[in-house]
């Protein structure tokens, strides 16, 4: 009979497998003890440590490389040598005492991944191709505004406008040591350079066909495209870990111990990255032993709490972030733009200079329920934030005042802005999230909640759009109100205050907010090279953040993190891209 | 024969250039920074845009970067995809074998299934196994699939720790990896077994049973309902009915006579079927964590990235004309009256 | 008696013959199935009519199809008093949705279908009547629209204008009309051919007179049909769509919406499996009537309409 016929070899096939070896671990036996696995979702960009930007890429080039300082165990604050042998200091003689001048003595002994050993012609070269490669929206930058006074290596017109001489000078290489050259001094210099300054072999690169080092080659070299660098899917660093493949059609990083690392090797053979995009299957699959830790958010953790098997280690501190913080329009674009409603103050739209008065922006802050954005985005696990510098980071000031949700204030303040016809005539406008974060969404909501109780003629919409249109509509300043955040690019308060409060920084830009007293503040506080000076600087800096409210910044969240019980040696450091694989083993 | 073949193919690229100018013309309604926001992803970069918009070129005029676009693919460049991080043509030929493994193995299942229990209903009509069946095949098609999806895995995964998400575990895939693994087919269970691994062809299989069984229940209900519909209709007929007055009897009636020709428009279904399971995929391989081809072609349009879905769009366009070309000689096949050209 | 009154009195004693309509209906009422689809749709009409009756929205509020929320806890919660159908997380009421949700189901289903109807009917009508370069030219555009994936497309197009209801509605219909178009050229070439229609056109009738007095009617029959079929699968398209976060905003009184939302829960937290059962099943079983209802309601209509199977009762 035909039925029977066909009807058998969809159950062979699901006899078959069942058949195969489940690998399924009885009781409590460690799966696979010598391999790590990590389930995140997304993907890498690039394994180049002078390309990459996101937080996937370096978290595989964080273990597979190494910078010539490091951060202190869990500090952000403390440094500890790395391949160099010693934090430049003023003390110890490697920082000169106008602060520009940083000597890094480089470590003896320690070899590449392919067997060649590390020299200070390889520390300088690494160096000067990452200030040469500065890619659109790259980290370049980050390096070149202190080393070379340049934010840009490149014209208007967009040729290469950096001499081989000035790199030559900036970083040079006197017998065992690079020598950095800044232009300015800059106190958070070292945090820039324990993030940032990774080594890779000169030779090794100059082989697979990177740039050779010579003057003649910088334009080719200057803004390349991502596949085409030596270093987008191959690697070979100094770090506890070689990178063995990246399976793009798995979906997977492998990485491999490295047996002749110049410390002990890690007890770790093998850390498998892989991704998976649906959250509820990350789930199940650390539930079932198959992954060691996972990407998890706050929001789905009751989902794994209770379970014998997996261990959450909570309470841990962030640091690194503003986020997420919502932002205000000094001067929207509303020509043909729906979330300004009618564009003028009556009642069903809003001016395109509503946020100028900062009376309306005192309203709105006072208007948000921080404590139930904390309980209910965060399940109580955060800290209300005291402006843009977050909790842990140098700068912030526990004192400082910070809005708190007061309706009375809030009434107060939005019956004083225009004179009275805000709150005699109402306003209509959007507020703006990106579409698909919770968080923000809710925050959107709990903002519009609130304000549209103070008085009916307060009408407020919310939506979520796509990042497409969230780019474009941030770059044409079109947006009202908008949500968004900002992960540091280094642990030093200069990234904050520059990029949220700085006319030339990333969020004023799109705000067009401008206020020459803060520029001024804000550019003396980052050279400040008195310590103590500097944080009362950073102090004044949060105090004027609070009074002109150009954005208001919500939380700091607290972290969590969660692995399997057999999983130990994990330490934190919240400037961790990721996990750091070299001190966790399984057992 | 030949000459209706090779006409039908010449379609090809007239439907691919239909489909990708009808693909770069939607992108039209986009500005130039918005098609930057598949490079600008980090609030970081944001004050990178222009200069984004400079090196990619991407304020010049659509129809000029059409032209150079379909001028690359003449030339056998079909561009770089951003979101898969590697060129279009590599994604293709990474993903696709994925899918396609998968669809081969779901199209058995949905096509025995749909035809079994559509013949069935059509026979038993408007009695309780076809209530049933309906039922059934549309109660699959209701539910969204990762609902589906989602409860298999609990249920399959979760608390029997059976059938596992992903493509292959990790011991099989580090083998597979490895240079002692040759992949002939990139399909893993074909390799596998020339690779004569028999413990990776299960591994394989493993993985591929709750994918397998979404497809089936969301799919075969379509089948079923055409199935039964085409039945229904010949049975009517009167080549049918002189059949039953001739005493023979009825499965030789259904088998002999009347299947084979309620069998074209399910042949046509099934074609599409096949096709249309290719696209069908996104929600079931983003579910499942299994890399294929849906999973990249939906990303990619999510996240607007222009030459992938211009790619994708093309490697679609390919199946489609032939899907319907192996139709039309199955036409010919199963009916002689049928005449090609 | 007159011979007036004779031939009344044998008119009278002729077989009763029924019209068309009365054999449908006959039919109709014959086969439980359609009877149980018809009931659940009209069951779903009354709901979407009553939405303001059985769940009222809060007094002021400017969109009714925005959920209410009794407050923001990140956490589903069963149903219990005030909310019989549970809530998602935001707290938002799911027998709300459910009410409302059959009327956004049924704007977006008849906007979507009544829109690819049209176009269908506008292009494969043109192109099965006028044939020749008409017609190919026609087809191949039809072929270059089906060429795509159906999903893909309209996520793509989504994607660009931007997520909302609108915007899927309009994706969901230049996906679907190049089905109708093909089906109707079917339906058209081969009624043209029929007999009454070249009387007409022999009797001098103008070709769109033609169109719709004697190839429209008769070759509408399929299209009723997909159509009603049609508005089942464009409600789960719709649900697909605001799973990959491209449909109706969260919160917006939209079965696939509310579905979407459970998409975390549905494995269940800690030890029990299916604590958040209501997140699914309530939105899960409005989804699923509402297809079986416009499925079994198409099948009767195939079954009872379908010229090919009248005279066999």
């Amino acid at each position: 009979m035909i039925k029977t016929r066909w009807f058998m070899l969809p159950v062979l096939v699901v006899v078959l497998a069942l058949l195969a070896p489940t690998g399924i671990a009885t009781g409590q036996a460690v799966k696979n003890p010598d391999t790590y696995v990590a389930v995140s979702f997304g993907d890498w960009d690039t394994f180049d440590y002078a390309w990459a930007y996101d937080t996937s890429s370096f978290e595989v080039i964080f273990n597979v490389y190494e910078p010539l300082i490091f951060f202190d165990g869990g500090r952000m604050d403390r440094f500890a040598p790395m391949l160099a042998t010693a934090v430049p200091s003023v003390q110890n003689g490697l920082l000169s005492p106008d602060g520009k001048t940083y000597t890094f003595p480089i470590r003896q002994g320690v070899k590449f991944h392919d067997g060649s050993p590390l020299t200070a012609e390889d520390a300088a070269y690494s160096l000067q191709r990452f200030l040469l490669t500065d890619r659109d929206g790259g980290p370049s930058s980050l390096l070149s505004e202190w080393i070379l006074g340049i934010t840009s290596t490149r014209d208007d017109k967009g040729n290469l406008a950096l001499k081989f001489g000035d790199l030559q000078r900036a970083v040079q290489v006197k017998g065992n040591n690079v020598v950095v050259t800044l232009k300015e001094p800059f106190g958070g210099f070292l945090s820039i350079m324990a993030q940032w300054s990774y080594v890779v072999s000169k030779k090794w690169a100059i082989k697979n066909g990177d740039w050779p080092g010579t003057a003649a080659t910088m334009a080719k070299y200057n803004n390349p495209k991502k596949e085409s660098t030596a270093f987008f899917e191959k690697a070979n660093g100094t770090g506890p870990f070689k990178l063995e493949t990246w399976d793009r059609a798995g979906r997977q990083v492998i990485l491999v111990r490295n047996d002749n690392y110049w410390r002990a090797p890690t007890r770790l053979k093998r850390v498998v990255i892989r991704s998976v995009e649906e959250v509820a299957t990350r789930i199940l699959m650390l539930k079932a032993g198959d992954a060691d830790s996972i990407a998890l958010t706050r929001r789905e953790l009751p989902q794994i709490e209770g379970d014998p098997n997996i261990k959450i280690i909570d309470d841990i501190p962030t640091g690194t972030s503003t986020n997420p913080a919502w932002f205000f329009t000094f001067d929207i674009d509303c020509r043909g733009n729906p979330d300004c409603g009618s564009g003028r103050l009556d009642g069903n739209g809003i001016p395109p200079n509503f946020f100028s008065d900062v009376n309306v922006r005192r309203g709105f802050a006072y208007s948000f329920d921080f404590n139930t954005f904390l309980q209910d985005g965060y399940r109580g696990k955060a800290t209300l934030a005291k402006g843009m510098i977050p909790l842990g980071m140098f700068g912030y000031n526990p004192k400082q005042e910070y809005f708190t949700f007061d309706r009375a204030r809030a009434t107060a303040a939005f019956r004083e802005a225009f004179g009275g016809q805000v709150w005699e005539r109402g306003f209509k406008l959007t507020v703006l999230y990106n579409a698909g974060n919770v968080v923000r969404e809710l925050g959107s909501r709990i903002l519009k909640d609130t304000i549209e109780s103070l008085n009916p003629k307060f009408k407020v919409d919310i939506r979520g759009v796509t990042w497409s249109t969230y780019l474009a509509a941030m770059d044409a300043s079109r947006l009202p109100v908008f949500w968004i955040g900002w992960l540091a690019d280094y642990p030093d308060p200069h990234n904050f205050a520059f990029h949220f409060f700085h006319s030339d920084g990333t969020f004023p830009h799109s705000q067009k907010f401008k206020n020459a007293e803060v520029d001024a503040l804000v550019s003396i506080a980052a050279r400040e090279p008195d310590v103590k000076k500097r944080q009362q600087l950073y102090f004044q800096i949060n105090q004027k953040y609070f009074e002109l409210v150009p954005s208001v910044a919500t939380v700091n969240a607290i972290g969590f993190r969660n692995q399997r019980t057999w999983v130990h040696g994990w330490y934190y450091n919240p400037i961790y891209p990721g996990t750091y694989w070299y001190t966790v083993f399984k057992g | 024969m030949t000459v209706f073949i090779a006409r039908r193919l010449l379609l090809l690229p007239l439907v691919g250039i239909g489909v990708t100018i009808l693909i770069f013309g939607l992108l039209q309604l986009l500005s130039p920074v918005q098609r930057a926001s598949l490079y600008v992803t980090d609030p970081r970069q944001l004050l990178a845009v222009d200069q984004v918009i400079r090196t990619h070129g991407l304020d010049k005029p659509l129809y000029i970067q059409y032209v150079q676009w379909l001028w690359n693919v003449v030339r056998g460049d079909l561009g770089w995809s951003e979101t898969a991080k590697m060129t279009v043509a590599r994604a293709i030929r990474t993903f696709f074998p994925a899918t396609l493994e998968l669809t081969l193995y779901a199209f058995l299942p949905i096509v025995v299934l749909g035809i079994w229990l559509g013949t069935i209903s059509a026979v038993h009509r408007d009695r309780i196994i076809d209530h049933f069946s309906r039922l059934f095949a549309i109660g699959g098609q209701s539910m969204p699939t990762f609902v589906w999806g989602l409860l298999l895995l609990m249920v399959f995964y979760g608390a029997w720790r059976l059938f596992p998400p992903g493509r292959l575990s990790l011991d099989a895939s580090l083998y597979v990896l490895s240079p002692q693994f040759r992949a002939y087919t990139h399909l893993l269970t074909v390799d596998a077994l020339l690779n004569r691994q028999f413990w990776i062809f299960l591994d394989a299989l493993r993985h591929l049973v709750l994918p397998v069984v979404t497809l089936s229940l969301v799919s075969a209900a379509t089948l079923v309902r055409v199935t039964r519909s085409s039945m229904l209709e010949t049975l009517r007929q009167d080549y049918v009915r002189t059949a039953r007055a001739k005493g023979l009897e009825e499965p030789r009636v259904i088998n002999k006579h009347a299947r084979k020709n309620a069998m074209i428009p399910v042949v046509t279904l099934s074609t599409l079927l096949f096709v249309g399971l290719l696209n069908g995929v996104l929600i079931t391989e983003t579910i499942f964590g299994y890399p294929g081809i849906g999973r990249w072609g939906g990303n990619a349009a999510l996240q607007l990235d222009a030459a992938a879905v211009a790619g994708f769009a093309l490697l679609n366009a390919g199946l489609l004309v032939i899907g319907n070309l192996t139709a039309d000689v199955l036409y010919a096949w199963i009916d002689p009256r049928i005449r090609l050209g | 008696m007159s011979v007036l009154a004779e031939r009344k009195l044998a008119q009278q004693e002729l077989p009763v013959t029924l019209s068309t309509w009365q054999i449908a209906v006959l039919r109709f009422r014959r086969n439980p199935l359609s009877m149980m689809g018809l009931v659940i749709i009209v069951g779903f009409v009354l709901i979407a009519l009553l939405a303001p009756v059985l769940a009222p929205p809060a007094p002021n509020v400017r969109d009714p199809f925005m959920m209410p929320h009794a407050g923001y806890s990140p956490d589903p919660q069963p149903p219990r008093a005030g909310h019989p159908f549970g809530t998602t997380e935001q707290a938002f009421d799911i027998y709300y949705g459910f009410v409302w949700g059959a009327r956004t189901a049924f704007r977006v289903g008849l906007i979507v279908v009544v829109t690819s109807v049209v176009i269908g009917i506008l292009v494969g009508g043109v192109a099965g009547y006028y044939r020749g370069r008409v017609d190919e030219i026609l087809m191949r555009i039809v072929d270059i629209f089906l060429a795509f994936p159906g999903l893909i497309l309209a996520v793509v197009i989504v994607a660009i204008l931007g997520p909302g209801l609108d915007n899927v509605m309009i994706a969901l219909a230049l996906v679907g009309w190049p089905g109708y178009a093909r089906l109707l050229r079917g339906e058209i070439l081969s009624v043209r051919e029929r007999d009454y229609v070249e009387a007409a056109r022999a009797m001098g009738a103008s070709d769109p007179k033609i169109i719709i007095r004697h190839v429209l009617p008769n070759s509408i029959y399929p299209i009723l049909v997909v159509s009603s079929l049609d508005m089942g699968s464009i409600v789960v398209a719709a649900a697909a769509l605001s799973f990959l976060g491209l449909g109706a905003p969260v919160g917006y009184a939209d079965w696939g919406q509310i579905i979407s939302l459970s998409r975390n829960w549905i494995i269940g937290s800690g030890g029990n499996a299916f604590i958040f059962w209501y997140t699914v099943v309530f939105p899960g079983i409005a989804l699923v009537l509402f297809t079986l209802g416009w499925n079994l309601l198409g099948d009767a209509f195939r079954d009872i309409l379908d010229p090919r199977l009248r005279g066999s009762t």
